[in-house]
Order: structure tokens, then C-alpha cells, then sequence
């Protein structure tokens, strides 16, 4: 996985003429890095990974809430008890959904307006800031806003629709086992497009205009530009972006916990909604074991990913 | 510009890391803090704003009576709120009394989190003026006692006069049946009027079991409602199967459409709004209509409507204080608790809408009028509405209500028959019975 | 220079830009709506576009009844600290991953990455724990510490990618010029890459800004609570309290998108002021 992740980076440089040149590799230089990577490592060791590793004993325990006088370990029970659980595939089918709808839409939208926002215009920080809020905005107000405007009957979004004959009936957005599924991805979408609008801003803003100026020379017209010039360059912003996307849309259980609680009949439950489940049931021991597969599948989806992408392009 | 920028980032964001160091190491929490005063730390769980101040009020008014002991209240959002009484009391540190429900005194006290007040209740004055409802709450079965509840909450029957009389009925429903009819006969979604205000969404049990137990009312377990006198689960016995075959039909034809996601604040908002004719729910709403569009002529509450043999159930929920185990201020906590549990209990009843747990309360003219008439009402003839007792302290029970909820709404989805629905209650209840 | 763009790329673009902005603002028009109406017409039916009467007492009496104005500046600050030094922390970070060749970079990338990947609640009990003993808990500067942790790999990954876009060559000359590796950094790469870094920032204020679940395990007192908190609370048992709580959404919204509107001039300032051509 090492080789790949730095191809990435490499790959992202493409408008340097000659490739980076290996440096010398002193004992200074790892010093270096070291000293570099101190502060970052001994703030991420103590508040995340130490809890991690104390915390996560509970997974290989029976660990209930009920009863935590005794804790026996029974290795992968708890694994093996919610692989068997009839609800598994559906839960990991949802989340998948999820986070492909989420993400394609959201990268879309978000691309395109980093685009529009490139040249200037009169406001443009103020239509900024119209357009980025939603990021501030806590999911959980999210989802219970987005919960009450989706309201079939009292619902702002069915009586607009309504009022303009778009439809004549209201829809039941969120008790209809399709449509729920909608809903909260929309709701997703609205609040995740600013991540990518403001992230993909920030990296065009610092594509040299030579380059640009260059292509045109060239009598590039604009899509080549677009996908010749402007992408490669942005490359390893677009592969980061989208990769810290799927990782926290797949653990953002806020909105639909807000909006649906994972119904109806489980038609909205993802993994994270579902491990919330388990801790309201105070079975740690299975809400960490699902906590675990979670993290599995990201890291085996982040190689593979980050493998691919820099397979793609070799000669 | 830009490197001005960025410093300007770094003074500001320096000065704000300063001030969160200054004021974080200086303010007090600490057990001791003027004197020899003693400070005891309270937690509540059930919190509303509303709640948070008038709890403020009494727990100043404590402070007046009780010098020498200072009382600070933590008030973490209800919805996380057990999770960090959880953290707090798994630590053994920072806190001596909370706020224990029904839900949670069984995975409290098994982890032996909660301190026994039984000895010091013996000698409290304040124990037989409980009703005896609240004094089986306060002294459990085994003679050990982790709280003193501080009111109780059952459902019963929100109604609009208005929309029933217009639909030319004399009055509020009293059974099922005429629950079902007036709702159906009310409800005319063109107009965006509905009949019932329909749980489907989390939760949805409780008003589930309510018909049930109607129907069940003349066999019922009262010491366990989820069973029958014959010992099997209440989802068991063909009345079940009437009941809820009738529950939805109260779907189908007098209720919203999308009511199968809705939780208590669709439900109450249909009801405040205007458009919903009924409400089963807890006290608590009343002083949500209260403060509606509604004006005091328009609605009631009913007692629960009873089932075809004229008997309904009244399962009761609590919540109430107790004192941590790991305290080290156990004598002032558990005056506290008493203090709280005391003739202050009648005003946060009130205040609370709470059934409350003073005999002395009965005479209250607050709880005989107005909205809480029904409640008079069901309490003075427990032959119709029979007292019972739902095992909400079972491990199990969260586990119960999530399943229940997804089944109920695979049933209105028309993805699940009833009868399988029941089967399935019964396999769940009675496997975990016999563990 | 730039040209003039042709109308049929700019119409589009104003009119994609114009719809989007429209479907962004809605729910904050909505928020903005009710926390003006008076608690018995919040939940009115037929839906009103427009309060029947102005009513100011939800946002009075969440400066009355509440330490609001407590809350937002704890948010603040708090946010600022730590986005401050998770931002400065990472910097280094990500330098050493994006110019650096070493065999364990592809496993110090992962060790960032899984941090984001874990559930809050896995990790809580021990931090709890952590927390009661060095005498953290109920501490703003202990809620300090856990977001810059929170912030710093995402941040570095961040970072990582910015610092890829701008030439090696640039502190390369610096430091044939005699500059120290670390003033190359500061005085050279640092300015090029402000969008990135005033981005990156922002990500890690708003972050924090939201969090919820550590801010309400680990502050007790009630003027030392962060705003989601303070939000949560307005949701009980039996009711949500949209009139007091939409008010507070919105003092919370306001001022994030002062501080968007303010920083969005540096995240397209970009490279067009001619940093990287002298």
C-alpha cells in the first residue's frame, strides 16, 4: 500500500516537467521527518489510537450494558453473531447505496461549482458563504429539519409541490420504502456539496495560469483544457477529496438517524444507524464488532482504491 | 497581504488557545468550594429547557433550607443524555445524585452503580405519604431501593370536541370500536383533516400494546402485561389477533398516510395543528397544547379507550432520583432525593404534567379539572382501567422496541401479515423468557 | 490575461450558479422563518411563507433563559484553538508526507486515514476514563486537545494534497538561496498554498464546531457547553422546540457564514497574484 499512495502524489505533479528527483536519504533527512511527524503522531497515539485499542477490546467481549460485571472474551462472536444476522447484507447494500448516490452527486454538483466560482464576479464571497453554510450546520438539525420539510401532510416541500401542480397528491416521502432512501440522500447531497466545492476551489485556485494560457495557445478548447490541463493537476486533491468523502459519508449515521431512525422497516439502515441500535440496546460488545467491520471494509476499500487509481495510469 | 493575513489567523487563534487555558484550569466542579461547604452534583436525563429551570428553581430553594450544601445541576440533551450517566457512573466520578428511569435501573443497578437507600428510607417520614404506586416504584419487590420516583406517565386519549361534535358524534370515543369509527368518519385527507394521530415510527409499541391489553383486559397478567393469566405471551391469544387487525384498519382508514414514519413530534404536531382529531399519548403533551393555536374549548382528554369486554389497561412508565454508589456525599445526596421526593414533588408534577406520587395531591383541584379530569377519572375506578405493570426493565427491552417498530411498519407497508407479526412477538418474548 | 467567456458558457453558469444557490438557501430561509413566528403558528397548517406576525421572543428569550451568548463563544474559541493548532501541526505533517520519499509513508497515510474510519463511541469510555484522571473533564482546553487530535489527519491529508500541487522547485531555490528547510516552508510554500491552508482551516473549525457527541460527554457545566449541545437540548422527550431552536440555529449559522464570506477572498486569491513568479 506505500508504493501506491505516493505514486498518487506523483501522479498529481504532472505539470512539473522533470519528476521529482529522489533526495538523499541521510540520517539528517530522517530526523527530519521524524521531528516533522512528532507533534501529529503524539496527538493522534493519545486521543484516538490509545481508546481505540483499550475501547476496542469490547468487540472480542461479551460487553452489555446490562451486565458488566462480567465481561468474558469470546473471540468473534459478536462477529460471526451479526454476520448471521439476516440483516447484514441488507444493511451493507444500504450503506453502499448510500454512499455511491451521496458521492457521485455530491462530487458533481460540487465540481461544477468550483468551475462557476473561478472567475470573479461581483458578491462572489457573499454567494460563497450562500452555498457553503450548509457544511456548518450540525447533522442532526439536518436531519430533524429535513425530516419535518419531508412531512407528507404539514411538509413545506409536498405543499410547494403541491401549490405548483407539480403534484397533485402529497408524497410520502419518508413512509415510502423507496422514496425514504431518497430523501435521505438529498438531504445528504445538500449538506456534502460544499466540502467539495470549497476543497476543489481551493486546489484550481492554485493551477498556474501559465498553463491554462498555455493550452489555449495550443488551441486547446475548453473541455480539453478541462480534462488535459486542469484535472491532472488537481489530481491528487480529487483523489484525496473523494476518498476522505467515502470514508465519512460511510460513518454519518446523523442525517438519516435524524430523519428516519433507519425505517421504514429498515429500508434507510446503514451500518452506522444500525451500530447505533446497538448501543441503545447497551450491547457494545456487537455496536464495536460492526464498528470493526466498518473500519475492515474502508481500509480494503482505501488499497484497493488508491491501488487502482494508480494503476490506471501507467504506460 | 497574505502573510498579514495569516498572522493576524495566529495572534487571534493564540489568543483563543490562551483563554480556553486561563478559564479551563480556573473554574470550580471542584467537591469543596467555599468553606466547608459541601457540593453535590446532580444529573438529569428526561431534560427540556423548560424542565432545566424550574429543577434550578427548587434545587435553590434546597440550597436555602440545606446551608452548607450546594447542589449543581448538569443537564445534558435528553437524547444523550443515559449514555453519559453511563460514562460518568462507570468512572465513579462526578456524580451523587441522577435522574434513574424505569429503562435504566436495571443495567444501573446491576452493575451495582446505584447506591441501596432502603436504610435510610425506613426512617423518612416522607414514605408513607407516597401512593402506594409510587411506594412499590420506591421500595422494589426485593426490599432494596435505587429511587424514588418523582411522577409517572401513561397514555390516555387527546381529543378535538370540535372536529368529533362536527362529525355529529355526542362525545369522546370510549372504546376502540368508537375510536375507530369516529376517526374514519372524520378523517377526509382532501381537506386535510385526519382521524388519528398514528405512531409507526419510533417507539410505536407503546400504543401498539394499549390496544392490545384492551382486548386482553379480562385475562391479563397485571403483574407482567406482555403476558396472560395462562402464562404465554400476550401476542398468543386470538383476541390479539382482533385487536390488531383492528389497529389497522385504525391505519387504513383513519389515519395519514405517511403516519407510518411518525414519531411523537409528527404526532403531536398533527394534533396541535389542527388537523388530527385524536392523540394517544402521555400527560406530558398537554402543556404542549397548551401553548398551540388550540384554545381551551376545542380539545379534551379521555381516558383510554377500553376494549370490547369495557376494560382497558393502564400501564404506568416512571422515572425518579437516586444517589450514586461511587458518592462520596451520600448523606446530603440522599436528603436531597428526599427533599425532592417531598411535598416539592406536587409543584414538578404540575409543572411536568405528571401523574404525581403524593396522596396529598389527590385534593389537589389541579388534578381534578381541565384536561386532567381523565385522569381522576381512570385512577378512581381500576376495575375499567386496571393498574398493570410492563416489564420495561428487561435487558432486552430496547431490542424489543426497534424490532417491534420495523415489524409494525413492514405490517402497514403491507410487507408482513398480522398474524406473522404476532407469531414473531410471541417467539422473541417467550425466547428471551426462557433466556 | 483572462479573456471575456462567450455567452453560452456564461449563461449557464450564472443560471446553474442562481438555481443552486436557491436550493442551498431554502432550508435556512425556513430556519429564519419559524424562529420568527410565535409558538402556537410554528406548526400551522396550511404551510405560511411568511410569518403572520414578526415575534422576537424566541430570540430574547434565548438570551434570557440560556447563556447563549456563552455557548457561541465557547464554540469559538474552541474551534479557533483547535483548528489553529491542527492546522500549524499538520503543516509539518503533510510537508514531510508530500516531499518526502520513506518506506512507512504509505502506513503513517493509512494511520491518518483510519482515525477517520472510528465510531466515536468505541473510544469514548477509555477517553472518559483518560480524561477523569488528568482532571479534563468539564475542561474546555481538554475538549481542545480532542479536536485538534480529530482534526490533525484530516488535516494533513488535506494538506498533503496541496502541498503536491505546488512545484518542488519553489523551496528548492530557496534553499540554494540558504534558506533552512523550515524557513523554505514557511516563507516560501506557506503563501502559495494560503487557499489550501484557509480551507483546510475551515474544514477543521467547522468540525469541531459540530461535534456533538464529545462535547456533551465531556463538559458539564452549563456556560462551558459548545453550541450543539445547547441545540440538542432543545429536543425533549415529547417535543421539539422549533421556535427557540430555529433562533439559535440561525445566531450559529450567521457567524459561520461571516467567517466563509471572509475566507472565501483567500481561497481564490490562488496563485493569480503572482506569489510563485517572482
Amino acid at each position: 500500500m506505500s508504493a501506491s499512495t505516493d505514486e498518487v502524489a506523483e501522479r498529481g505533479r504532472t505539470h512539473e516537467a522533470p519528476p521529482p528527483r529522489r533526495r538523499q536519504f541521510t540520517k539528517r533527512t530522517s530526523l527530519t521527518i521524524l521531528a516533522y511527524l512528532t507533534p501529529a503522531f503524539i496527538f493522534v497515539i493519545i486521543f484516538t489510537y490509545y481508546p481505540l485499542v483499550v475501547g476496542g477490546q469490547m468487540a472480542f467481549r461479551k460487553w452489555s450494558l446490562y451486565d458488566l460485571t462480567s465481561t468474558p472474551f469470546i473471540g468473534l462472536e459478536n462477529f460471526t453473531t451479526l454476520i448471521a444476522n439476516p440483516l447484514f447484507s441488507k444493511v451493507m447494500l444500504n450503506s453502499l447505496v448510500w454512499v455511491v448516490a451521496s458521492l457521485v452527486v455530491q462530487f458533481l454538483i460540487g465540481f461544477m461549482l468550483a468551475l462557476g466560482l473561478r472567475k470573479k464576479f461581483r458578491f462572489r464571497g457573499v454567494y460563497q458563504a450562500m452555498i457553503f453554510y450548509p457544511w456548518a450546520v450540525s447533522g442532526f438539525l439536518i436531519g430533524i429539519l429535513f425530516r419535518w420539510m419531508f412531512n407528507s401532510e404539514f411538509g413545506v416541500f409536498n405543499d410547494m409541490l403541491m401549490r405548483t401542480g407539480v403534484s397533485a397528491k402529497p408524497i410520502p416521502w419518508l413512509a415510502n420504502p423507496d422514496l425514504a432512501l431518497v430523501a435521505v440522500i438529498v438531504a445528504n447531497v445538500w449538506y456534502g456539496v460544499a466540502f467539495f466545492a470549497i476543497m476543489i476551489l481551493a486546489a484550481l485556485q492554485s493551477v498556474p495560469h501559465e498553463l491554462h494560457e498555455a493550452a489555449a495557445i495550443d488551441g486547446a478548447g475548453r473541455w480539453r483544457t478541462l480534462t488535459r490541463v486542469t484535472i491532472p493537476t488537481i489530481r491528487t486533491t480529487l483523489v484525496l477529496t473523494v476518498l476522505l468523502r467515502v470514508i465519512w459519508i460511510f460513518n454519518f449515521p446523523d442525517i438519516i438517524y435524524g430523519m428516519t431512525g433507519g425505517g421504514p422497516g429498515n429500508q434507510t439502515q446503514i451500518a452506522t444507524t444500525w451500530m447505533i441500535q446497538f448501543t441503545q440496546q447497551g450491547d457494545y460488545g456487537l455496536a464495536s464488532a460492526l464498528g470493526f467491520i466498518v473500519m475492515g471494509v474502508l481500509v480494503v476499500f482505501t488499497g484497493v482504491y488508491l491501488t487502482l487509481l494508480t494503476r490506471e495510469r501507467k504506460p | 497581504m497574505r502573510k498579514k493575513l495569516l498572522t493576524t489567523v495566529a495572534a487571534v487563534s493564540a489568543l483563543a488557545l490562551s483563554l480556553t487555558g486561563c478559564s479551563g484550569s480556573g473554574g470550580g466542579g471542584d467537591d469543596k468550594s467555599d468553606g466547608g461547604d459541601v457540593t453535590i452534583t446532580m444529573v438529569e436525563s428526561l431534560t427540556n429547557p423548560a424542565r432545566t429551570e424550574l429543577l434550578k428553581g427548587m434545587l435553590s430553594e434546597f440550597e436555602t433550607e440545606n446551608p452548607g450544601i450546594k447542589v449543581q445541576l448538569i443537564s445534558p440533551p435528553t437524547e444523550q443524555a443515559d449514555q453519559k450517566i453511563q460514562q460518568m457512573l462507570q468512572s465513579g466520578s462526578g456524580v451523587d445524585v441522577l435522574e434513574v428511569r424505569d429503562l435504566t435501573v436495571g443495567p444501573f443497578s446491576n452493575n451495582t452503580w446505584l447506591y441501596d437507600m432502603s436504610g435510610d428510607l425506613k426512617s423518612w417520614e416522607g414514605l408513607d405519604k407516597l401512593t402506594d404506586q409510587a411506594k412499590t416504584v420506591a421500595v422494589g419487590e426485593d426490599g432494596k431501593s435505587y429511587y424514588v420516583p418523582y411522577g409517572f406517565y401513561g397514555l390516555s386519549l387527546f381529543y378535538r370536541t370540535d372536529m368529533v361534535k362536527e362529525a355529529g358524534f355526542d362525545g369522546a370515543p370510549k372504546s376502540w370500536d368508537d375510536l375507530i369509527t369516529q376517526a374514519a368518519k372524520i378523517q377526509d385527507p382532501t381537506k386535510n383533516k385526519y382521524g388519528y394521530a398514528f405512531r409507526g415510527g419510533k417507539n410505536s409499541a407503546g400504543q401498539v400494546l394499549s390496544i392490545l391489553q384492551a382486548y386482553n383486559a379480562d385475562n391479563l397478567d397485571v403483574t407482567n402485561a406482555y403476558k396472560v393469566t395462562s402464562g404465554k405471551t400476550i401476542f398468543s391469544t386470538p383476541e390479539s389477533q382482533t385487536a390488531i387487525d383492528r389497529y389497522i384498519d385504525l391505519f387504513k382508514t383513519g389515519s395519514p398516510e405517511s403516519s407510518v414514519s411518525w414519531g411523537y413530534s409528527e404526532m403531536v404536531q398533527a394534533f396541535t395543528n389542527g388537523s388530527t382529531a385524536f392523540l394517544l399519548q402521555d400527560p406530558e403533551v398537554i402543556a404542549v397544547v397548551n401553548d398551540s393555536t388550540l384554545t381551551a374549548d376545542q380539545w379534551g382528554v379521555a381516558p383510554n379507550p377500553v376494549g370490547p369486554t369495557g376494560k382497558a389497561a393502564w400501564p404506568m412508565a416512571t422515572a425518579g432520583w437516586g444517589v450514586a454508589e461511587a458518592s462520596k456525599h451520600k448523606p446530603e445526596a440522599v436528603k436531597l432525593v428526599q427533599w425532592l421526593s417531598g411535598d416539592i414533588s406536587t409543584k414538578f408534577a404540575k409543572e411536568n404534567s405528571l401523574v404525581p406520587i403524593l396522596k396529598s395531591a389527590g385534593e389537589d383541584e389541579f388534578f381534578k379539572t381541565g384536561p386532567w379530569a381523565a385522569y381522576v377519572e381512570m385512577t378512581s375506578q381500576p376495575e375499567t382501567w386496571i393498574s398493570v405493570t410492563e416489564p420495561r426493565d428487561v435487558a432486552w427491552w430496547t431490542e424489543w422496541m426497534q424490532k417491534s417498530e420495523t415489524d409494525l411498519q413492514q405490517v402497514l407497508l403491507g410487507k408482513m401479515s398480522t398474524a406473522d407479526m404476532l407469531k414473531s412477538w410471541d417467539t422473541f418474548w417467550t425466547e428471551k423468557w426462557n433466556g | 490575461m483572462i479573456q471575456k467567456d462567450p455567452l453560452w458558457v456564461s449563461i449557464p453558469r450564472a443560471a446553474g450558479l442562481g438555481v443552486w444557490a436557491l436550493i442551498s438557501l431554502f432550508p435556512l430561509y425556513w430556519i429564519l422563518l419559524t424562529s420568527f413566528k410565535p409558538a402556537n403558528q410554528i406548526a400551522e397548517y396550511p404551510v405560511r411563507y411568511w410569518p403572520r406576525e414578526f415575534s422576537f421572543s424566541n430570540y430574547t428569550s434565548l438570551f434570557q433563559k440560556s447563556e447563549f451568548g456563552a455557548y457561541l463563544l465557547n464554540s469559538l474559541v474552541v474551534s479557533a484553538s483547535a483548528a489553529f493548532v491542527a492546522t500549524t501541526i499538520a503543516l509539518l505533517s503533510a510537508y514531510v508526507l508530500s516531499r518526502f520519499h520513506f518506506r512507512s509513508k504509505g502506513a503513517v497515510m493509512m494511520a491518518f486515514l483510519v482515525t477517520q474510519m472510528i465510531p466515536a463511541f468505541i473510544a469514548l469510555g477509555p477517553l472518559y476514563q483518560m480524561f477523569t484522571n488528568l482532571g479534563l473533564v468539564d475542561k474546555r482546553f481538554g475538549l481542545v486537545l480532542v479536536y485538534i487530535a480529530m482534526s490533525i489527519p484530516f488535516a494533513s491529508i488535506m494538506l498533503r494534497g496541496f502541498f503536491d500541487n505546488v512545484p518542488d522547485s519553489l523551496e528548492e531555490a530557496a534553499m540554494v538561496d540558504g534558506a533552512s528547510r523550515f524557513g523554505a516552508l514557511w516563507r516560501v510554500i506557506v503563501p502559495v498554498m494560503t487557499p489550501g491552508i484557509i480551507a483546510t482551516f475551515i474544514f477543521n473549525f467547522v468540525n469541531s464546531w459540530n461535534e456533538l457527541f464529545l462535547a456533551v460527554t465531556l463538559i458539564n457545566t452549563d456556560d462551558r457547553k459548545t453550541i450543539p449541545t445547547a441545540l440538542n437540548g432543545f429536543i425533549s422527550n415529547f417535543n421539539i422546540e422549533w421556535g427557540p431552536m430555529s433562533a439559535a440555529a440561525v445566531l450559529t449559522i450567521l457567524p459561520t457564514m461571516v467567517l466563509f464570506a471572509f475566507a472565501s477572498r483567500w481561497i481564490v486569491a490562488g496563485l493569480t497574484q503572482g506569489a510563485t513568479k517572482g
